[in-house]
């Protein structure tokens, strides 16, 4: 193959075991599978839902409108809308906020090196829930107008956040632990800052902010699900271009990743800051979304290895499965009530992760 | 063509922890870093690694390239850093912490060359044996190969070892001192290693220097610059000299004045001739 291994002279050249070259198979392989999997997922997650439509129905929905054609009967037409306004948005962002989640968790673990670290670690979503808090107490509670005012109070506040926690570690170059112990030091802060909101709010206003923190899809919308796609279409070529610096970061630590040529402090800031960006946008979406972004990263591990070549992607993919997967139980269970995502999330997932914890050691230590 | 470090200071903040250092590394030279800890011995090794930035001084290569100045990404493709401890955090496959160190020369995707790279190193440390498994499963002598073998896998001109032995059992000590002058006598580098074992320093390496609170103190091949009063000086340890095999050998003295390690010493001056047990004086012992 390579000339360093057919030279019998070369000092250092190994003999007998052919080289491996660049195969990573059964990675691949897992991703083109995991990918097919979340698409069937979601078109049985479209499907499921109090109209009952049927899978027929559903690609009907597609068929139109990307022909341009109107249903001319009234049940087919208020059915498709029904899948077109309702589901489809509602499946696509637990897709794209699974995926955003589970991403921004691969990337905070790998830049902060540990393994216990999650997407609100940074105390984005502290900050989010004070912002969202806000802007139901100075807004009103209920949804419509409400919503957007919402969306853009945890935006701000989770920015104003990463900006606090980066500008702060910056004074130590950024060192992990600094990053974590600011992040924790500003979610004590907004935890609080919310628990005064809550403590002087009437009870509409608190029950408004205690449903927006369990986290769920169903207050979805159109150009929700496409803020997110553009956000992780434009995120995910720079992380991947970024995968060896991330495993040099992640594995080697700082001083042996700059000896290998990384720029480390340059690139901790600029993945931190998509990944909180990626991680403020879903909140803002759809309230706290726990566990996913802790736990998809360690799925992955355990599947496709450690190397954020293939990790981040697996990631995407195992976090938007658990959410699309969640969601359609939290659809199914109480029929045609709905339990939020993040609180199904949380419920199905705690005992997987305790399985993988217990039963295989390896990627969690 | 050496790597020339001239009047380098470097410090953390406001304190100055290597003061106007100045040494010359040819290709082909194994240098042995010695020092009592804190003297500044990581310090200067990760300067030249680019990880510290100096505040004065100049390091060069080859007579022209001023290494300070280098883009991080080529100063990895000459400079190779093995550190004195390793943090392991995930379960990385042995294969790819190896890998790492082909990080300077590929993008995303790993080419054969690079691949090639890796298999060498591996084997060259003896880490086929230990298959597939992950970074955290090793021991720590293990895990202290497969730095080694990233670093050479990085193929560097320079060679930075940091107390590559500390960790391992007598027989990968030897072998990784053996790698390390094997490496710089076939690939032509230029090597420095911290090393705390003065026996082991003069068993392999060319030329010792000395740190002593940040600046150096003596330096040259080891028969040389080893004396009781300079190991007492930078140890604050009294020392008998002996040679054995034409290496200089150090032994630590008791209070009673008796080398500890050594059978009696009896002899007058600091050095002494230190026979080898032969076969049968072994037998009947
Ligand atoms: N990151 C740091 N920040 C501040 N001071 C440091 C840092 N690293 C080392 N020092 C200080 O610089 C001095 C030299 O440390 P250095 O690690 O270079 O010593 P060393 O010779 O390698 O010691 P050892 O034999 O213990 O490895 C010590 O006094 C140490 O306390
Ligand atoms: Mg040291």
């Amino acid at each position: 193959m390579s000339s360093v291994h057919s030279d019998p002279l070369h000092p250092i050249a190994p003999t007998g075991s052919k080289p491996q070259t660049d195969h990573y198979t059964s990675q691949k392989l897992a991703i083109t599978i995991g990918f097919a999997a979340v698409i069937i997922t979601a078109l049985i997650g479209i499907r499921i839902g109090t109209s009952g439509a049927t899978l027929l129905d559903v690609l009907e929905t597609f068929w139109s409108k990307i022909a341009g054609t109107t249903p001319t009967d009234r049940a087919t037409l208020l059915k498709h809308n029904v899948i077109w306004e309702l589901r489809l948005p509602r499946v696509l962002l637990a897709i794209l906020g699974g995926a955003a989640l589970a991403v921004a968790g691969v990337l905070f673990q790998g830049l902060l090196r540990n393994p216990l670290v999650s997407p609100y670690t940074l105390g984005i979503a502290p900050a989010a829930a004070f912002g969202a808090s806000l802007a139901i107490v100075l807004f009103g509670a209920t949804a419509g107008s409400a919503a957007i005012s919402l969306v853009i109070g945890a935006l701000l506040f989770s920015f104003l956040n990463t900006a606090l926690v980066l500008s702060l570690a910056s004074a130590r170059q950024l060192h992990a632990t600094t990053l974590i112990l600011v992040g924790i030091a500003l979610s004590q802060l907004f935890g609080a800052l919310t628990a005064c909101i809550q403590y002087f709010a009437e009870d509409e206003v608190l029950a408004a902010i205690v449903r927006w923190t369990w986290g769920s899809v169903n207050n979805s919308a159109w150009y929700q699900v496409l803020a997110l796609f553009v956000l992780l279409a434009l995120a995910f070529p720079y992380i991947r271009f970024r995968s060896s610096a991330l495993n040099a970061i992640a594995f080697a630590g700082d001083d042996s990743a700059k000896s290998l040529g990384v720029a480390v402090s340059q690139v901790r800031l600029q993945t931190i800051a998509i990944a909180a960006t990626l991680t403020a946008v879903t909140i803002a979406f759809t309230g706290i979304i726990g566990f996913v972004g802790l736990v998809a990263p360690h799925i992955a591990r355990l599947v496709v290895g450690a190397n954020h070549r293939f990790l981040i992607a697996f990631s995407a993919i195992i976090g938007a499965l658990l959410l699309v997967i969640a969601d359609a139980v939290g659809r199914l269970v109480i029929n045609p009530g709905v339990i939020p995502v993040g609180i199904i999330d949380a419920l199905v997932g705690a005992p997987i992760f305790l399985y993988l914890i217990l039963t295989r050691q390896k990627a969690i230590e | 063509m050496t790597l020339q470090i001239s009047s380098l200071e470097v410090g953390y903040g406001k304190r100055q922890v290597v003061k106007g250092a100045n040494l010359t590394v040819e290709k082909g030279e194994l240098i042995g870093l010695l020092g009592s800890n804190g003297s500044g011995k990581s310090t200067l090794i990760k300067t030249i690694a680019g990880i510290n930035s100096q505040t004065k001084g100049t390091i060069t290569w080859n007579g022209g390239t001023d290494l300070t100045k280098l883009p991080r990404k080529d100063l990895a493709k000459i400079v190779a850093y093995v550190p004195q401890s390793i943090g392991l955090s995930f379960g990385l496959d042995i294969r790819e912490a190896v890998l790492l160190g082909r990080t300077p020369y590929f993008g995303t995707r790993p080419r054969d060359e690079d691949w090639a790279h890796v298999d060498a190193a591996m084997q060259r440390m003896g880490l086929d044996e230990l298959g597939d498994r992950a970074v955290t499963e090793l021991s720590g002598g293990q895990g202290q190969r497969v730095l080694i073998a990233r670093a050479l896998a990085q193929d560097p001109e320079i060679l930075l070892l940091d107390e590559p032995t500390s960790a391992l059992d007598i027989r990968y000590q030897w072998q990784t001192l053996e790698v390390a002058r094997d490496v710089t006598r076939k690939n032509n580098v230029a090597a420095v290693i911290a090393i705390h074992d003065l026996n082991q320093a003069a068993r392999f390496t060319d030329r010792v220097v000395f740190l002593q609170d940040g600046v150096i103190i003596a330096e040259g091949r080891p028969a040389d610059v080893y004396s009781p009063e300079l190991i007492k000086r930078v140890y604050g340890v009294d020392v008998e000299l002996s040679v054995h095999k034409g290496f200089v050998q150090v032994h630590p003295l008791s209070e009673h004045g008796h080398a500890q390690l050594g059978l009696q010493s009896g002899s007058s001056g600091p050095i002494r001739e230190h026979r080898p047990v032969t076969q049968r004086e072994y037998a009947t012992a």
